[in-house]
């Protein structure tokens, strides 16, 4: 997270503006190589992150390409009012939110448990064995992944010949609306575990060893260290992870929800992201689909904003 | 710490993701879009008032862009319609070189969004531009492509002049204001227009002493007694895309006197899920579902499940096509199965007798494949000439048949596919191999000519299927209207939330995770939608339809 060229003291409160001009110049001159490795970095974020920003104005407009941003008409909040009037605009809110919300709840603590469970392991070999294969489903593409979850699920796949052998009733588990939130999430925490524990193995890699022995000596167990050294260790980590998650707390992928899901679990299976694919993709609705999307941004910016004020205030951690 | 600050709101912006695509191309097209929104009544403004036909090949050295999707025959064959002989033998005969761009199997719709919001457009895009949001009337009034009665005029007396002839398809290729926006798709032939019906299991049939059903009763005795006596895990299966997607055509429902979407009862437009018929079809389905009889993965089954269910023996009766699916399982079933046989059944009634009121039934004009020239193109005279080749004698064997003497004899003045063809030395089925060498078997701007289908269909069943799957569907198929661009972004909304409703209500009847009673309620929600609106809007499309 923490840049690596660019010179820290160009962003010092500094008492005039004379100052401020001489030091940069010095600056420039003494560091050029660095301000150098700099620009293509500053030229991405301009060129694809804050420069594709100046198009969200069609969210206000009625868009249509040929007439360009600049020419196409204004038509206010009617698109986001649109939106909020939608029938289904309630339901898929509530969708989002819980389905975010389940994903924070099992899929974020699930990396940290799995590193904390490799970094015990003293076999070498067998250390290295168990993480490539969980980070494996990581380079698996999505709709492969989605292939392997509608096999296993429908009703003469992998899991239903299991249930039924152990005498259960088999059914096609991707037309049930109450089980739709749970195969997202374990099918996501199996595809995304093993990748993201690496940032946390890595954390724990940083642990002062002598803080274990110091541990061990005073007679800790093996939970004890994990409790007492290991997980204060790599908790400003968790923290940042934490406050970057709840940035996206609303955007659920849509390629995975679209992939899933069916007219029959729409109850829990539609989001945000797959309402506005529906109308904004396949019925050419821009405009509509860019004030969706700009709503989406909005309430994350908030989020993120309060996430990292609330961690702020009650641990020392905290982005910005 | 700025560029934390970057990277954390780079991080937050990912979710702009449409946005993105769709601005990054025009933040530095838009200058360049809004001058040429002008610039189709410049270049289609007459220039000479000539009509001679042209001669082909075309003296030019200009290069035309032609965006078209590729055949899904030719998967893991071909990558690219360059490498297809049939598109170069084409831009040989016409002379026009041409770049073609080829969206993603299954994605055209996605593809063509993309395109249209980057302002990039082709010379020629070929799409069922009657599906465009808003219809190819608002295609044309938002700048995207021509109207194309002056060009036509001129430039592509071929084309005119099978219009003249066919004043039935003429009105169906035009918009209600009578302009012309691409070179159309016609069935050059009543026996082109049935494709599609009930396929079932005949060994099974006779095996079982059972007749081939006719009736929604018989239609249950014989899934139950495949279901018990043959062992089918799915003993009725077809494609579903979330919506029932296989009963479009109006197969079982259309016994229960309705069709899924709108439809025409008397000259009057009616949208099925609403009349009160539908809720006996639901009342048929769940039970069916209930007692096994149908595809238990109702809601997800696609054609790859279909494959697996119909080359397992897992299903007995299902709804496809004659030539990808009667063609397609057939030599495979019989590998794995010499006894089996498929066979077409006719649509299911409610009355012994009656014929059936819907069924699949294409229009002479399809959809599909409308070439139409954008607003883009450089030479739109050129284009139109490359275009109306195709309705040429020449252009029509070529599409039709291929190359003379490689993918076709004429015998006996009937032009006859070759062995390369028929009995492919590199052991490619023929819809593969045809695709290779002719445009005949998918769609595109030419006229499809009936002796295509008769060699195309080889087995006995498929030829059987054309009388066996018709029905009366002429009196209850709707015309191609389409609204006025007004309307559409009206009609689009309501039906978008209608469709939700409808599709969500029917599956979960059918599943039984709500009971058939909620289908009251759901009929008072749909009013709460506006859904009366839509119907008027139908109503004044069709009335505008009448009128040309």
């Amino acid at each position: 997270m923490r840049p690596s060229a660019s010179p820290s003291h160009a962003g010092k409160p500094v008492k005039s503006r004379e100052i401020v001009v001489s030091r940069l110049v010095k600056d420039l001159a003494l560091n050029k190589y660095l301000y150098m490795m700099m620009i293509p970095v500053l030229a991405y974020y301009i060129l694809f992150q804050y420069g594709p920003m100046y198009g969200a104005i069609i969210a206000f407009k009625e868009y249509s390409p040929i007439k360009g941003i600049v020419g196409s008409e204004w038509v206010g909040l009617a698109h986001f009012q649109s939106f909020f009037e939608s029938y289904y605009f309630w339901r898929i809110l509530k969708n989002t939110l819980l389905l975010s919300l389940y994903s924070l709840c099992f899929e974020f603590p699930a990396p940290i448990i799995l590193a904390l469970l490799i970094n015990e392991v003293r076999n070498k070999r067998f250390k290295s064995i168990v993480q490539s294969v969980t980070y494996m489903p990581h380079f698996i593409s999505l709709i492969v992944i989605c292939g392997i979850i509608k096999d296993f699920t429908n009703s003469g796949g992998l899991i239903n010949t299991f249930i039924t052998y152990l005498g259960g009733d088999g059914q096609a588990m991707l037309q049930k609306p109450e089980l739709f939130r749970s195969i997202y999430i374990i099918s996501d925490i199996w595809q995304g575990m093993g990748w993201t524990s690496i940032i946390y193995l890595a954390a724990l890699m940083n642990v002062d060893q002598e803080q274990f022995e110091a541990a061990r000596i005073d007679g800790a167990g093996r939970l004890r260290q994990i409790w007492n050294v290991s997980l204060p260790g790599i908790l400003p980590t968790i923290i940042i992870m934490l406050i970057l998650r709840i940035g996206n707390l609303l955007s659920v992928g849509f390629e995975k929800i679209i992939l899933l899901y069916n007219p029959a679990i729409y109850d829990t299976a539609d989001v945000i992201s797959s309402f506005v694919y529906r109308k904004g993709l396949l019925e050419f609705g821009w405009s509509y689909s860019a004030a969706v999307g700009l709503f989406n941004s909005v309430v994350n910016l908030i989020l993120l904003v309060l996430a990292n004020r609330l961690s702020k205030k009650f641990s020392e951690n905290s982005l910005w | 710490m700025k560029k934390t600050k970057a990277s954390l709101l780079a991080a937050v912006l990912s979710v702009f993701m449409i946005l993105v695509s769709v601005t990054a191309a025009c933040s530095s097209n838009s200058e360049e879009a809004s001058q040429s929104s002008n610039s189709p009544t410049q270049s289609a403004a007459p220039q000479d008032n000539t009509n001679e036909a042209t001669t082909y090949p075309i003296q030019t050295d200009k290069k035309l862009t032609y965006w078209a999707g590729i055949n899904s025959n030719l998967a893991g064959i071909r990558n690219s319609l360059d490498e297809v002989p049939f598109f170069q033998e084409w831009q040989k005969r016409t002379g026009v070189p041409l770049t073609f761009i080829s969206p993603t199997a299954g994605q055209q719709k996605e593809a063509l969004n993309v395109m249209l919001a980057s302002g990039e457009l082709p010379d020629v895009i070929e799409y069922s531009w009657i599906n465009f949001p808003g219809g190819p009337e608002k295609a044309i009034k938002d700048g995207y492509i021509l109207r194309l009665n002056e060009l036509m005029d001129q430039h592509a007396p071929n084309l005119k002049k099978y219009l003249e002839e066919h004043p039935e398809v003429d009105r169906l290729v035009k918009t209600d204001s009578g302009s012309y926006y691409g070179f159309p798709f016609i069935r050059g032939d009543e026996s082109l227009l049935v494709f599609s019906g009930p396929i079932v299991r005949q060994d099974w049939l006779d095996e079982l002493g059972l007749e081939v059903p006719t009736t929604i009763d018989e239609w249950y005795t014989v899934l139950k007694a495949f279901k018990e006596k043959k062992g089918a895990s799915a003993p009725l299966s077809f494609l579903s895309e979330g919506k029932l997607a296989g009963l479009g055509n109006g197969a079982i429902i259309g016994a229960f006197g309705i069709n899924q979407s709108f439809y025409l009862d008397n000259g009057q437009i009616k949208y099925g899920p609403a009349e009160p018929q539908y809720k006996d079809f639901l009342a048929t389905m769940s039970k069916w579902y209930a007692e096994g009889l149908l595809d238990k993965n109702i809601a997800t089954t696609d054609l790859k499940t279909l494959d697996a269910n119909m080359i397992s023996g897992a299903t007995g009766v299902t709804l496809g096509n004659a030539g990808s699916h009667l063609g397609k399982w057939t030599p495979l079933l019989s590998e794995k199965d010499p006894k089996a046989v498929l066979a077409p059944a006719p649509y299911p009634v409610m009355n012994k007798g009656d014929v059936p009121r819907f069924g699949q039934l294409d229009n002479p004009f399809a959809v599909n494949g409308t070439a139409a020239i954008t607003s883009k193109s450089k030479n739109p005279e050129l284009a139109v000439k490359m275009l109306d080749y195709a309705y040429s004698e020449e252009g029509h064997m070529l599409f039709n048949f291929g190359v003379e003497g490689v993918s076709y004899t004429m015998e006996n003045g009937y032009p006859t596919y070759t062995d390369l063809m028929m009995k492919n030395p590199d052991k490619l089925a023929p819809a593969q191999a045809l695709s290779l060498y002719i445009r005949g078997n998918y769609f595109g701007p030419f006229v499809q000519d009936k002796r295509y289908s008769e060699q195309y269909n080889v087995l006995q069943s498929q030829k059987d299927s054309i009388e066996v799957w018709k029905t009366d569907a002429k009196s209850t198929k709707l015309p191609p209207i389409t609204a006025t661009p007004e309307e559409s972004t009206e009609l689009a909304k309501i039906m978008t939330d209608v469709e939700t409703l409808v599709n969500e209500m029917t599956l979960k009847i059918i599943l039984g995770s709500e009971p058939l009673s909620s289908y009251d309620s759901y009929m008072k929600k749909l009013e709460t939608l506006n859904f009366d609106r839509a119907i008027e809007i139908q109503k004044a499309a069709l009335e505008r339809f009448n009128k040309r």
